[in-house]
C-alpha cells in the first residue's frame, strides 16, 4: 500500500505521428496514485493516442512514459499490464467470441500470471466486478448479443480488477445513462481511495468538474493548459480545448422558407434499435441528430441510407418514396453518406487520393464500351482539390500522406461530386484539427445555402448548435425531443442527453 | 442447457449426420453394423484426429496450416532414416515417437518463424514451407519407400487392445492406440478450455488487437500454436507410418483438405475464435465413415473426394447461411463502436 | 514536407517493384546462361521455355485476379482441368478412330469446355460474393469437389489422343512464334486492359483496399468479387485447354503443384496478398523469373524436389522481404518526420 500512495505515473515529450500528420507533439504530464487526472481536449487532439502510449498500445516515435519507478522508451501492452495498468478503451475492445465473465475475468488472471483457467473461478471474479459496478449482466452471455451500453459496463468491469494501479478511461460514459454514470463515479471514488490513480477523459465539461483533481487540456496534440481542476472554470476549459471564444461561433445561414421538403422519414421501426422515427428536412436545411452511444442514432443514418435493415416505414425523397434496405435505390434517389470512420468505412488507404476522390461515382469516368476515361478523371480530381482546399501537391499520392482534416475532405468531396439532395453525415469532424473544422462546417453551410438538405449525427453538442437549425435527441430508439434554433444549448442538451 | 440451443449446436447436427448415414448404410448393407468394422472406423481415425486437433488449434487461433501433412510425414519418414541409418533397434515404440515429435515441433518452429516473426499470412506461409520442407526431405533426405521398417514399430501396427471373434464374420481387433488417443484428445481439451494458453489461442481468433491490448504476447501464442501443430502432426505422421508398416516420403501429401474439411464440419471457424474438441471428433468421425463406406453405399470408391468436397461445401454453405440469419437478427450495429 | 511523399505514391511503387523484378529476371538468365552455357543458354531451351511460360502465366493471372480482391482461388486447377477433360471428351469422342476433327467441332469443344469451367466459376462467385464465405476455404471445397467429380466421372483416367489439328494450337507458331505465347501475350493484354482502363477494374483495386469502404461507396462489392471469380474461372479454362493442347491430353490430377506455383509468382510478382496492389506485368515478369529457374535446374540436373523446395523458399523469402522492407520503410519515416 504505501508503495502504491507514492507512486506517479506518466509521460515525457511523446511525439506520435501516423503516416503524415502529428498526433501527439510533445506531451508531458503526470498523475499520482489515489488522484483522478483529466485529460480533456475536442475530437481528434490526440487524447486515445495519449492513453494508448501510457498504456503500451501505440510506440511513441520519442518520448519516456513513467510507470511508478519504472520508465520505458518502449513499452508493450504486456508490460503495462504487469505493471498495472488497465485502460477502458474507447472502442471498449471486447473479444466477441468469448463471453461475459470471459471477457471480464481475463485481466485477472493475466495480472496474477496464472497458467490454469477455471470456469467457477471465472464467474466469481465476473460476477464480483459487476457487482462493484452495481450493474446486472447475464454473465454467461455472449458479447455479441448484448447493447453497447451493457459492452461499456463490461469495459468497466473489467478494468477496475484487484491488480489495477494505474486506471485509464477513455471517454467511459459514453454510451450510459445518468444514474450509471453516478455509479461510476462512486467507483473512482473507492478507487482514489485504495491508491489507485486514475486518469479520465472525456469532453463532457460537468463529468470532468464533478470527478477530477487534476487537468491536462490538448488541443491537436499539444498541452495547452495544465494545473489543478479548481483552477479552471467552465468557460476556460472550453475555450483552451477549442482555442475560441465560445459564444461567437454560430454559422448555420439562415433557413429560407421552402414549402418542399427534401426527406420526409414516416414511421420508420426496426425493432428493438428504433419504434416509431418520423421527420423531414426542408432544402438547404441542417438537422442535427444526436444521443448516447448505442441510441440508435448511427443506426437511423445508416437505415435511411440503406445500410441497415428497417422493418417498417416509409421514406420519402423530393416526394418519391424509396425502395427501403437498398444503397443504391438510396443513392439514385440522391441520399449521400460519409460514414463515422474515416479509416475503416470512409477511405481506400493506401490508394491515392484521386482514386479515393471518384469512388462513389465510377462509373460516371467512363466514355463509351465501359473505357475508363482517365482524363475525366484527372480533371475532376483537380476540381475537387481545388474546391475543397484539400493540401496535397500531387493526387496520386496515398490518401494516408494527408492530415485528418484533409482525408475527412476527400471522403465529403467524394459524396459532393454525386450532387446529392440530402447528405447525411455522421461525425462529419471527428479527429481533424479546428482550422478544419472550422472549414468542413463552412463547406456544408454554403451547400445548405445552395439549397442541399443536411442530417448531421453528432456527439459534439457545440457543434451540432454551431451549425444546425435544429436537434433531435433519440433515445431508446426513439425521439425524445426536437430543439428549435431558438432552444439550442449546450447545458439544456446535454441534459436532455442522460 | 435449453433444449433449442442444444438443437442449434453443430455437434447435434453432426450426430444427426453421422446417425443417419449409419442407418443408410446399414439398410443397404448390414454388414456395416459389426463390431469389426465400427473398430476399422476408429483405426482409420486415429491419424486423421491427431493432425485434426492440431488443426483445430490453428483454425481457432485465427490462421489457417496446409503444411501439416508434409511435417507429419517428413517427421515420420525421417525419424525411420534416422533409426535405420544409426541402427537404432528399440524394444518399443518410445524412441521414434520421440524423434518424430522433435522434428516435427523444430519444423512447426520454422512455421512460427515465417508467421509469428513476420507476420506472414499464415495460408501463404504454409504452402511455402510445405514445399521447402516436401522439397528437402525428397531431394536430401530420401525418395524411395522404406519397407523394412524398425521392428518395433512394425510390431506395434497389430497391438491389439481387444480382439473379439463374433458368433459368425470377421475378427473385430481394437487398436491399442485408443487409448492414447484419447487421452491426447482430452489433454488437448483441457489445455483449450483450461489453461491460459487455450483461452489466448480463442482470444488471438476472437480479434488480434483487442488480445494484444489485454497483455497477451501474439507473437508467443501464435509461436506455440505453430509448434503445438508441428509436433502433434510429427507424432500423427510416425504413428501413419507404423500403421501402414511401411515408411513412404509420397504418402499424406494432399490430405490436407480432409483434415480441414473434418475440423471445418466440427464447427470450427475459418475466421478463427470458434471451434470445439467434440466437434472435431465428430467431423473426423464424419469423414472416415463416408471414406470408409462409400462403397457399402453401393458408389464407386472415385467419388470419395467428390464426396468429402460436396460435404464440405454443404458445411460451409449452411454455416454462412446460419451466420448472416444471426447477423440479421442481433441488429445491434457495430459502426457506432469503431472511433476512438 | 508533402515531398517524400511524392516517393512512395503507389503508381511510382508499383513502377519500382516492376524494375526491381526486370532485374531480377535478368540477373536469374545471366547466372543460369553463365553456369550451363550449352543447355540452358540454347534455343531449344529458349523455345521450350516459351512453350511452358503460357499456361502457368495465365492460371497465375487468375490467382493474380483474386488476390487483388483481397481473396484467393484455389480452385483454378480443378477448373482447368475439368474445361480440359470436357473439351477432350467432346474431341476424342466425336473423333472416333480418325486422328483429326473437324475445326467446327474443335470450337465446339472449347467452348463447351469453357462454358463448364464458367459454370464452376459461377459456384465460386455464388458462395464468395453472396453467401460470404471465405475465399480460401470456399475455393478449396469447391476445388475439391470439381476435381472430385472429375476423378468420379473418369475413374481418375486420363483422356489422351487429341486430334492432331488441335494439338497445333499448343504446339505450333504463329509468326515464328509459339502460339501459346501470343495466346498469353493477349490475354495479358486483355487482362491489363480489364484492370487499369475499366471502370470495373478501378473498382477491383478499391474492393481490394477496404471492401467496408467499397460497400459505403456504394460500388456494389458484391457484383466486383463475383466477376472476378468468373474472369478467373475463364482464365483457368483457357489455361486447362492450352495445357490439354500441347500435351494432348487431359487428366483430373494433371498440374496439383501449379497452386503452390501460381502463387508463388503472384507474390513474387508483387501482388500484395491483402488485396488492392499488383501489376499484370509484374505476374508476367516473375512467371519468366520462375520458369528460368525451373529450366536452369533441370539443366544442371537438380531433382524437380528440389525445385518445388526452391519455390516454397522464394515464397518465404519474398514475403520476409517485403516485411522487412516495410518496417524498414516506416521507421525511416518517423525519423525523417522528427527531423523536420
Ligand atoms: N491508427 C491511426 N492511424 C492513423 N491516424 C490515427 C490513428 N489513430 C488516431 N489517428 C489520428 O490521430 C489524431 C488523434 O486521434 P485520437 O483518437 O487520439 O483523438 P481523440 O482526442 O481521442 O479524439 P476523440 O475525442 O474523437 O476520441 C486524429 O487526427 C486521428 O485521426
Ligand atoms: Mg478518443
Amino acid at each position: 500500500m504505501s508503495t502504491l500512495l507514492t507512486a506517479e505515473y506518466g509521460v515525457e515529450n511523446i511525439v506520435k505521428s501516423f503516416g503524415g500528420a502529428k498526433a501527439l507533439s510533445g506531451v508531458s504530464l503526470s498523475v499520482k496514485s489515489g488522484e483522478v487526472h483529466c485529460i480533456a481536449g475536442e475530437n481528434g487532439s490526440g487524447k486515445s493516442t495519449l492513453i494508448k502510449i501510457m498504456s503500451g498500445v501505440h510506440a511513441p516515435d520519442t518520448g519516456l512514459i513513467r510507470l511508478g519507478d519504472k520508465s520505458f522508451t518502449k513499452l508493450s501492452p504486456r508490460e503495462a499490464v504487469h505493471e498495472g495498468v488497465q485502460v477502458i478503451f474507447q472502442d471498449f475492445s471486447l473479444l466477441p467470441n468469448l463471453s461475459v465473465a470471459e471477457n471480464i475475468a481475463i485481466p485477472t488472471y493475466i495480472s496474477e500470471n496464472s497458467r490454469f483457467f477455471s470456469k467457477s473461478k471465472t464467474k466469481e471474479i465476473a460476477a464480483n466486478a459487476l457487482d462493484l459496478i452495481g450493474v446486472d449482466i447475464d454473465i454467461n452471455a455472449s458479447v455479441t448479443d448484448i447493447s453497447i451500453a451493457s459492452k461499456q459496463l463490461i469495459a468497466i468491469a473489467r478494468a477496475t480488477n484487484q491488480g489495477v494501479k494505474m486506471l485509464f478511461m477513455d471517454e467511459p460514459t459514453t454510451a450510459l445513462t445518468r444514474k450509471e454514470i453516478k455509479h461510476l463515479f462512486e467507483v473512482v471514488e473507492q478507487l482514489k481511495e485504495r491508491g489507485v490513480a486514475t486518469i479520465f477523459v472525456s469532453h463532457k465539461i460537468d463529468e470532468i468538474q464533478e470527478i477530477c483533481n487534476t487537468i491536462t487540456i490538448l488541443r491537436n496534440g499539444e498541452v495547452v493548459a495544465d494545473g489543478i481542476m479548481r483552477d479552471f472554470k467552465r468557460d476556460s476549459i472550453s475555450e483552451a480545448m477549442t482555442g475560441l471564444n465560445v459564444s461567437e461561433t454560430r454559422i448555420a445561414p439562415p433557413l429560407k422558407k421552402a414549402s418542399t421538403k427534401v426527406i420526409e422519414v414516416r414511421n420508420l421501426i426496426t425493432k428493438p434499435t428504433f419504434l416509431d422515427i418520423s421527420f423531414s428536412i426542408a432544402p438547404g436545411e441542417i438537422l442535427g441528430i444526436t444521443g448516447l452511444l448505442g441510441s440508435g442514432r448511427t443506426e437511423l443514418a445508416e437505415a435511411i441510407f440503406g445500410q441497415y435493415p428497417i422493418d417498417s416505414g416509409e421514406v420519402i425523397v423530393e416526394g418519391e418514396s424509396i425502395r427501403l434496405n437498398s444503397s443504391p435505390a438510396a443513392l439514385k434517389a440522391g441520399i449521400g453518406y460519409v460514414p463515422p470512420d474515416r479509416l475503416t468505412q470512409g477511405l481506400f488507404l493506401e490508394q491515392s487520393i484521386l482514386r479515393n476522390l471518384v469512388a462513389v461515382g465510377v462509373d460516371q469516368y467512363q466514355s463509351r464500351g465501359k473505357r475508363l476515361s482517365k482524363k475525366r478523371l484527372a480533371e475532376a480530381g483537380e476540381k475537387w482539390i481545388k474546391d475543397l482546399r484539400i493540401k496535397t501537391k500531387n493526387s496520386l499520392n496515398p490518401v494516408t500522406s494527408l492530415s485528418g482534416g484533409n482525408q475527412q475532405r476527400v471522403v465529403l468531396a467524394k459524396w459532393l461530386a454525386m450532387n446529392p439532395k440530402l447528405m447525411i453525415l455522421n461525425g462529419p469532424t471527428v479527429g481533424v484539427d479546428i482550422g478544419s473544422k472550422r472549414e468542413i462546417l463552412e463547406i456544408i453551410r454554403d451547400r445548405a445555402q445552395e439549397g442541399m438538405g443536411f442530417l448531421v449525427v453528432s456527439d459534439d453538442i457545440p457543434e451540432l448548435i454551431q451549425i444546425c437549425h435544429r436537434v433531435l435527441v433519440i433515445k431508446n430508439g426513439q425521439i425524445s425531443k426536437e430543439f428549435n434554433e431558438s432552444e439550442l444549448d449546450e447545458e439544456v442538451l446535454y441534459k436532455e442527453l442522460s | 442447457m435449453d433444449f433449442k440451443k442444444l438443437l442449434r449446436r453443430n455437434e447435434t447436427a453432426l450426430i444427426i449426420a453421422i446417425v443417419l448415414l449409419s442407418v443408410i448404410i446399414g439398410a443397404k448393407s448390414p454388414e456395416f453394423y459389426s463390431l469389426a468394422n465400427l473398430f476399422d472406423i476408429f483405426r482409420s481415425s486415429f491419424v486423421q484426429l491427431l493432425f485434426a486437433l492440431g488443426v483445430l488449434v490453428v483454425i481457432i487461433s485465427g490462421g489457417i496450416d496446409v503444411s501439416f501433412p508434409v511435417v507429419g510425414i517428413f517427421s515420420g519418414y525421417s525419424a525411420v532414416v534416422l533409426m535405420k541409418h544409426f541402427d537404432w533397434n528399440p524394444g518399443n515404440v518410445s524412441l521414434p515417437i520421440a524423434l518424430a515429435i522433435v522434428i516435427g515441433v523444430i519444423l512447426g518452429a520454422l512455421n512460427s518463424i515465417a508467421i509469428a516473426s513476420f507476420g506472414i499470412p499464415t495460408l501463404i506461409a504454409t504452402l511455402g514451407t510445405s514445399g521447402i520442407f516436401r522439397g528437402i526431405m525428397l531431394t536430401f533426405i530420401g525418395s524411395s519407400f522404406i519397407s523394412d521398417i524398425p521392428a518395433a514399430l512394425d510390431k506395434f501396427a497389430t497391438a491389439d487392445l481387444l480382439k473379439i471373434q463374433p458368433a459368425e464374420g470377421t475378427l473385430a481387433r481394437l487398436h491399442v492406440l485408443i487409448i492414447p488417443v484419447v487421452i491426447i484428445t482430452i489433454l488437448v481439451s483441457l489445455m483449450l478450455n483450461r489453461t491460459m494458453f487455450g483461452r489466448s489461442v480463442y482470444a488471438l481468433g476472437g480479434g488480434v488487437e483487442a488480445t494484444r491490448r489485454l497483455g497477451i504476447s501474439i507473437k508467443r501464442t501464435q509461436a506455440k500454436v505453430y509448434m503445438f501443430v508441428g509436433g502433434i502432426s510429427g507424432l500423427a505422421g510416425i504413428l501413419y507410418v507404423s500403421l501402414q508398416r511401411k515408411a513412404n516420403p509420397y504418402d499424406l501429401y494432399g490430405s490436407e483438405l480432409d483434415i480441414i474439411a473434418a475440423v471445418v464440419l466440427g464447427g470450427a471457424s475459418i475466421m478463427g475464435g470458434y471451434g470445439t474438441v467434440f466437434g472435431t471428433v465428430l467431423g473426423v468421425l464424419l469423414i472416415s465413415l463416408i471414406k470408409g463406406n462409400l462403397i457399402l453405399l453401393g458408389v464407386s470408391g472415385s467419388w470419395q473426394r467428390a464426396a468429402i468436397g460436396a460435404l464440405l461445401l454443404i458445411g460451409i454453405t449452411v454455416q454462412a447461411i446460419n451466420e448472416s440469419k444471426k447477423a440479421k437478427n442481433r441488429r445491434v450495429s457495430t459502426s457506432d463502436e469503431v472511433a476512438g | 514536407m508533402n515531398e517524400r511523399f511524392n516517393k512512395i505514391n503507389s503508381g511510382l511503387l508499383a513502377d519500382r517493384k516492376v524494375t526491381q523484378l526486370m532485374v531480377i529476371t535478368a540477373g536469374t538468365f545471366a547466372i543460369f546462361s553463365l553456369v550451363s552455357r550449352d543447355i540452358f543458354f540454347s534455343s531449344a531451351n529458349f523455345t521450350s521455355m516459351a512453350y511452358q511460360i503460357p499456361e502457368i502465366a495465365i492460371l497465375s493471372i487468375a490467382v493474380m485476379l483474386s488476390m487483388l480482391t483481397g481473396g484467393i482461388d484455389l480452385s483454378i486447377v480443378a477448373i482447368s482441368n475439368a474445361a480440359a477433360l470436357v473439351a477432350a471428351w467432346i474431341m476424342t469422342t466425336k473423333m472416333g478412330e480418325s486422328e483429326t476433327l473437324s475445326y467446327s467441332w474443335i470450337i465446339i469443344a472449347c467452348v463447351v469446355g469453357t462454358l463448364v469451367g464458367l459454370a464452376a466459376g459461377a459456384v465460386n462467385s455464388i458462395i464468395i460474393a453472396r453467401l460470404d464465405v471465405t475465399p480460401i476455404l470456399a475455393t478449396l471445397a469447391t476445388g475439391t469437389l470439381f476435381n472430385g467429380i472429375a476423378i468420379g466421372i473418369t475413374d481418375g483416367v486420363s483422356v489422351s489422343g487429341l486430334p492432331e489439328n488441335f494439338m497445333r494450337v499448343g504446339n505450333g507458331t504463329f509468326l515464328g512464334i509459339p502460339t501459346p505465347f501470343v495466346l498469353m501475350v493477349v490475354i495479358a493484354l486483355a487482362v491489363g486492359y480489364f484492370i487499369n482502363r475499366t471502370t470495373l477494374g478501378l473498382k477491383v483495386f478499391l474492393v481490394g483496399t477496404n471492401r467496408k469502404a467499397a460497400q459505403y461507396s456504394v460500388m456494389g462489392d458484391r457484383k466486383v468479387i463475383a466477376w472476378i471469380y468468373l474472369i478467373s474461372a475463364l482464365l483457368s479454362s483457357l489455361a486447362g485447354l492450352i495445357i490439354a493442347s500441347r500435351t494432348s491430353a487431359a487428366s483430373p490430377d494433371f498440374g496439383s503443384s501449379y497452386i503452390l506455383l501460381a502463387i508463388v509468382v503472384v507474390v513474387l510478382g508483387g501482388i500484395n496478398p491483402n488485396g488492392g496492389f499488383g501489376t499484370i506485368t509484374g505476374v508476367i515478369l516473375a512467371t519468366a523469373v520462375l520458369q528460368m529457374v525451373s529450366s536452369g535446374f533441370n539443366a544442371l540436373r537438380f531433382s524437380q524436389f528440389f525445385y518445388l523446395a526452391a519455390q516454397g523458399a522464394v515464397l518465404v523469402f519474398v514475403m520476409i522481404l517485403n516485411v522487412v522492407l516495410e518496417r524498414r520503410r516506416v521507421s525511416r519515416s518517423i525519423s525523417k518526420s522528427l527531423r523536420s
